[in-house]
């Protein structure tokens, strides 16, 4: 008789990270299909190159680490890297400027770390980071919603053709960041770009992110402590420094609630497990500090938006936010406190 | 006889004195035989600084003694600024003056303006700032020709309202994305040709008196 | 006892190289490489302050005793500095004005304590000079290779500005390598700084282990099945 040589464990789950990716795909559906709705093709060529670039890379170095190449990419953790990537550039951005932030975001950001679940940055966010402090021009150039020429667009993605005039569009952060005489009234009536309580088109896109993140939330793939802490340090530090609709006005609450990447970054970036704290209580500080970091950046800062910086400065203060929340061990006496108000 | 530890610490202190003084001379002989160069260098240095917006056949005096300091709050000064007078055979022909413009992206941006004694200006530079690279960076001669835009423009020319950026119906150009810094910029030399045109008497004063006393 | 000079050559330029593997004076080598003539410039003004640095502590070594060693180590280095950063502002002032504080900080820069007291002050005039001299070359390459990549990607062009440092004859050195670049802003930024030096540390291991695997390749072919036999834990294939 043959004993089977198998070690443990035994039951094993569907694979896990491959399950996660596919659903943190699946609820980023509603966000692209409204981010398409306004800007065309432009976020679906933004997927569509950055997944390829991030694939190709991915594939790549480990290659070059000589590891095996099939099953590391089958785990979709280096598409949803794409995806997120993809989510966060302007739609129509020039496929070198693509290639270079996911060739950063894979290699650099991910790889050299020695791959997923290593790595202490958010490679999607350092991605962005790179190319946002690297070509702020082409970084800035947003497009108007709907008024979409794609024969534009595509050449300017693809032959680096200059962008015909009206074709991009100051975000609505940044229009609020360079008013320098408008109240917010008058802001909103003149500028196109300006919606119902946030932008015209930024504020359904964040909404969408916020339907697909709380399916996420159902699913149980995290818990409900970095999101909620992050949203709420954003609601307060926006209703605390919320100094009226005059021409200074750091803008309402629920303007930083529904502009920019609030949502994107609440749901599908700072609840990256590999990157953000580990314990519950941690995660909920994790929050917290990036959204109090947004609202510094986005008000006194010197970038319109600043999710991506500020979730890369937490990743930093990650390993210390676990030092200082490590639950209790059990049979050890030191965290009397901790045994109290940890479940 | 002195104790061990004693003598010890005497030879010690004598060997470092000795050393210190060594090395006190050779700086000082250093200083000694440079102080003259650096001091021509650092003029030249200056010369060329100012020349860069004043060329030096516009002037025939010695325009680094003939310097008056503002603190002028229309010019955004805190401290006192070296503002310097340039002549022809004693009479007016520009000033440089230095004005900061507090309302830049991330910071104050430092300017020197050369203005002619007929109100025009002969040249702008920016000669300190904290915008961000790549987007409000180009008010540096070394990024863009944008600061050249500047020249031979006066108070009357463009009128009045057209002393700002395209995006607020002016005649300047912003950079694209960075509406701001090219904002502060033009307000600040706006700024200075009605502090200039205001001012103008008493700047070419100082050249009198200074005849006077020469 | 006394280490050869070519052992010192390979020790400097790359066994022992002051940027690459013992990682000294990070803080100008970081701070002033974002373009070739400020990083050449500061090159040269880090190697002649550690040449005349270890000629000096090799000459006293033995007149010195060892309470006051290091303070009378810091007192030349720190006079060789001011020295420098005069000769330069008499000479190269524009350069002087672009290096400003990484001039005097020269002083404080490990790699030059560190060769007075691990080498200079163990070794003859002429060793010492000469490691100094291999200690800076090495660390100046370092630094230079590490600004001219960062001028390049961040700018696309090479040898800007570098009348700075030779005079007019240098005026036209610019190179276009790239013509109709968006520029790379992120190199020429303090993090381009470490990106390039990790890259630099990862290429000078890679070759390292390369040279490594190459020599114990041929040293099996040349060696043969004897080696197999001394091996006594392990399994043989």
């Amino acid at each position: 008789m043959t004993l089977p040589r198998i070690t443990s464990p035994h039951a094993k789950g569907a694979n896990r990270t491959q399950r996660v990716m596919l659903l943190v795909m699946a609820a980023a559906v509603p966000g692209i299909l409204v981010l398409s709705y306004f800007f065309g093709i432009g976020p679906l060529l933004n997927i569509t190159l950055a997944c390829s670039f991030a694939l190709l890379f991915e594939a790549a170095i480990l290659a070059l680490r000589q590891r095996p190449v099939a099953f590391f990419l089958k785990d979709g953790s280096v598409l949803v890297t794409g995806l997120l990537l993809a989510l966060a550039l302007p739609p129509y951005s020039p496929w070198w400027l693509i290639a270079v932030a996911s060739g950063f975001a894979v290699v650099f950001g991910k790889q050299l770390f020695g791959g997923l679940g290593q790595n202490p940055f958010n490679p999607a966010m350092l991605g962005y980071v790179v190319v946002l402090i690297s070509f702020p021009v082409e970084m800035t150039a947003w497009p108007a919603a709907h008024s979409i020429d794609v024969a534009a667009g595509l050449q300017y993605v693809f032959f680096g053709q200059a962008l015909p005039d009206g074709w991009s569009q100051a975000t609505v952060l940044d229009s609020l960041k360079t008013n320098s005489n408008l109240t917010l009234q008058e802001l909103w009536d003149s500028n196109p770009a300006f919606g119902l309580f946030a932008g015209y088109s930024s504020e359904w896109v964040n909404l969408s992110f916020l339907l697909g993140g709380l399916f996420l939330l159902r699913k149980k793939l995290f818990s409900w402590h970095a999101p909620v802490g992050m949203l709420a340090a954003l609601f307060i530090m926006s209703l605390v420094f919320w100094n009226g609709s005059g021409s200074d006005s750091h803008g309402s609450p629920l303007f930083h609630l529904l502009s920019g990447a609030t949502m994107l970054g609440a749901f599908f970036i700072v609840t990256d497990p590999v990157s953000s704290a580990t314990s519950v209580q941690g995660r909920l500080i994790f929050g917290v500090g990036v959204g109090i970091l947004v609202y510094i950046i986005r008000a006194w800062g010197g970038y319109p938006d600043g999710v991506a910086f500020a979730i890369l400065l937490m990743n930093l203060c990650a390993p210390t936010i676990d030092y200082f929340t490590r639950p209790r061990t059990y049979g050890h006496q030191t965290a009397k406190r901790g045994f109290k108000t940890g479940e | 006889m002195l104790p061990e530890i004693s003598r010890s610490v005497i030879k010690n202190s004598l060997l470092l004195a000795l050393f210190a003084a060594v090395t006190v001379a050779v700086v000082a002989i250093t200083q000694q035989s440079t102080e003259s160069r650096i001091a021509t260098e650092e003029r030249a240095a200056q010369i060329r600084a100012l020349g860069e917006i004043l060329p030096a056949h516009s002037y025939d005096n010695a325009l680094l003694d003939s310097v008056i300091y503002l603190n002028e709050s229309l010019l955004g000064h805190r401290t006192d600024t070296p503002t310097y007078i340039a002549s022809v055979e004693g009479q007016p022909a520009a000033v440089i003056l230095q004005a900061n413009a507090a309302d830049g992206y991330s910071g104050t941006i430092s300017l020197l303006i050369g203005i002619m004694a007929d109100g025009t200006l002969s040249g702008v530079r920016v000669i300190h700032h904290k915008e961000t690279p790549g987007l409000g960076d180009r008010i540096e001669l070394a990024k863009s020709q944008w600061i050249k835009s500047f020249d031979g423009k006066s108070l009357n020319n463009p009128e009045e309202r057209g002393w700002a950026v395209k995006k607020d119906q002016g005649d300047f150009d912003q950079f694209a994305g960075a509406t701001i810094t090219p904002r502060a910029v033009v307000t600040a030399v706006h700024k200075a040709l009605q502090y200039f045109d205001q001012n103008h008497a008493q700047l070419f004063a100082h050249l009198k008196t200074t005849e006077v006393s020469q | 006892m006394n280490p050869s000079f070519r052992d010192i050559t390979i020790n400097g330029l790359w066994k022992n190289n002051p940027g690459l593997v013992q990682l000294l004076g990070l803080c100008p080598l970081l701070g002033t490489s974002n373009s070739t003539v400020n990083a050449l410039g500061l090159g040269i003004a880090t190697a002649l302050v550690l040449i005349c640095s270890n000629a000096a502590v090799s000459l006293i070594r033995n007149a010195v005793t060892n309470a006051v060693r290091l303070p009378v180590f810091v007192m030349i280095i720190a006079a060789l500095t001011t020295c420098i950063e005069l000769l330069m502002q008499a000479f190269t002032y524009e350069l002087f004005q672009i290096l400003g504080i990484f001039i005097p900080l020269i002083t404080t820069n490990c790699v030059i304590l560190g060769r007075a007291e691990a080498f200079a002050a163990k070794n003859s005039i002429a060793r010492s000079s000469y490691d100094g001299l291999m200690m800076g070359l090495g660390f100046t390459l370092v630094l230079v290779a590490i600004g001219a990549t960062r001028e390049l990607l961040g700018t696309g062009m090479l040898f800007t500005n570098m009348h700075l440092l030779f005079g007019s004859i240098a005026e036209h050195w610019q190179v276009v390598v790239f013509e109709d670049y968006k520029g790379f802003l992120l190199a020429i930024l303090p993090p381009g700084a470490f990106l390039v030096l990790g890259l630099l540390i990862a290429l000078k291991n890679w070759i390292d282990q390369y040279y490594a695997e190459h020599i114990a390749s041929t040293a099996e072919v040349t060696a043969p099945a004897v080696s197999r036999r001394v091996r006594v834990t392990g399994v043989v294939d």
